[in-house]
C-alpha cells in the first residue's frame, strides 16, 4: 500500500496546526497533526482523524512521519 | 478489586481517590466513575456477588472494609440505614446517566467542564473544597479515560479553559476562576447529585 502525504494546516482550535493529509492511492484515509509545545510530547504526530479502518480512538502518537505512515499502512493491510 | 472477583466485604473510602474501571484488550481502559472520601464505591457487591468491573485507588488512600455480613445485619436492624445506602446507589446511577449523556452528546469541552462542576460540588459537600478551589489528584490520562477523550484533546481543552480564564490547574489543584461561566458552558444542572444547596449561586 503506497501512501502519499500532502501538507495542510488544520484548524484544531489549538496551536496544533501543522498537519498532513494522508492518502492511500486516491483516498484520503487520515489527517495527522504535529503536536505543538502545548503538549509534553511536543513534536510527535497525532492521528487527528482517521477514516474507515484508520478510525481508531486509541491510536498512539508517532515519533515521525515514517512511523505514522507505517502504522497507517498496518491498519490498512 | 478486579473484574470477576467475589468480595465478601464492601469498602468505604476514608481518604484519597479511587475509580471504577473496565479494561479492554491492548490496555484500553474506561474509567466509569471517580470516588472521593466518604464514597462506598463497591456497595453493589453486597447484593451482586461477582464484580463486573474493577476498582482501584488513584492516590494514596485510606480505606475501611466492612464485611457483607455486618452490612446485612446493620441494614436489617436499621431500615433507615438501608434506605440511605439505597439512595446512595440511586445517586450513583444518576451520575452514570450524566456521564452517559456527556460521552454520547457533549463536546470534549462540555464534558470536562461538566466533570469539574460535578467533582467540585461533591468535594465541597464533604468539606474538601471551598472558594471554588479543590484537589484534583488525577492525571490528564485519567481524565481522558473517564471521558472517552485522547490525552491530546484533554490537554487542548484544558489550555482553552485557561485561555478563557475559566480555570487554572496547578500541582493537582483545580481553581475555578469563573464558576458561573463554567456552569453555563457545561449546561450543568446539579439536581442529579441530590446535594443540599450551598455554593450554587
Amino acid at each position: 500500500m503506497s501512501l502519499r502525504l500532502q501538507p495542510v494546516l488544520v484548524g484544531t482550535g489549538s496551536h496544533d496546526t501543522d498537519s498532513h493529509f494522508v492518502f492511500a492511492e486516491r483516498y484520503l484515509v487520515a489527517v495527522i497533526v504535529q503536536l505543538s509545545d502545548d503538549h509534553d510530547d511536543e513534536g510527535r504526530w497525532f492521528l487527528e482523524a482517521g477514516f474507515g479502518r484508520i478510525d481508531d480512538p486509541n491510536a498512539p502518537t508517532f515519533a515521525d512521519l515514517d512511523e505514522a505512515q507505517s502504522w497507517i499502512a498496518d491498519q490498512l493491510a | 478489586m478486579r473484574d470477576g472477583d467475589r468480595p465478601s466485604q464492601c469498602c468505604l473510602l476514608l481518604s484519597g481517590w479511587a475509580c471504577r474501571y473496565k479494561l479492554l484488550s491492548e490496555g484500553r481502559r474506561q474509567i466509569l466513575s471517580f470516588h472521593i472520601p466518604g464514597d462506598p464505591p463497591d456497595l453493589q457487591s453486597l447484593h451482586i456477588q461477582t464484580m463486573d468491573h474493577s476498582l482501584a485507588t488513584l492516590t494514596e488512600a485510606k480505606v475501611a472494609f466492612i464485611s457483607h455480613e455486618s452490612l446485612r445485619d446493620l441494614t436489617a436492624r436499621f431500615p433507615g440505614i438501608a434506605a440511605i445506602l439505597w439512595r446512595d446507589t440511586l445517586v450513583d446511577a444518576a451520575v452514570f446517566r450524566e456521564w452517559m449523556v456527556g460521552m454520547g452528546r457533549r463536546s470534549a469541552f462540555e464534558r470536562i467542564a461538566h466533570l469539574f462542576c460535578e467533582l467540585y460540588l461533591k468535594l465541597q459537600a464533604v468539606g474538601l473544597a471551598e472558594n471554588y478551589r479543590c484537589p484534583l489528584p488525577v492525571t490528564q490520562a485519567d481524565l481522558g479515560d473517564a471521558l472517552g477523550l485522547s490525552n491530546v484533546h484533554v490537554n487542548r481543552v484544558l489550555q482553552e479553559m485557561r485561555g478563557k480564564s475559566l480555570i487554572t490547574l496547578r500541582s493537582h489543584t483545580l481553581v475555578i476562576e469563573d464558576w458561573r461561566e463554567l456552569l453555563r458552558f457545561a449546561e450543568f444542572d446539579p439536581s442529579y447529585l441530590r446535594l443540599k444547596k450551598r455554593a450554587m449561586a
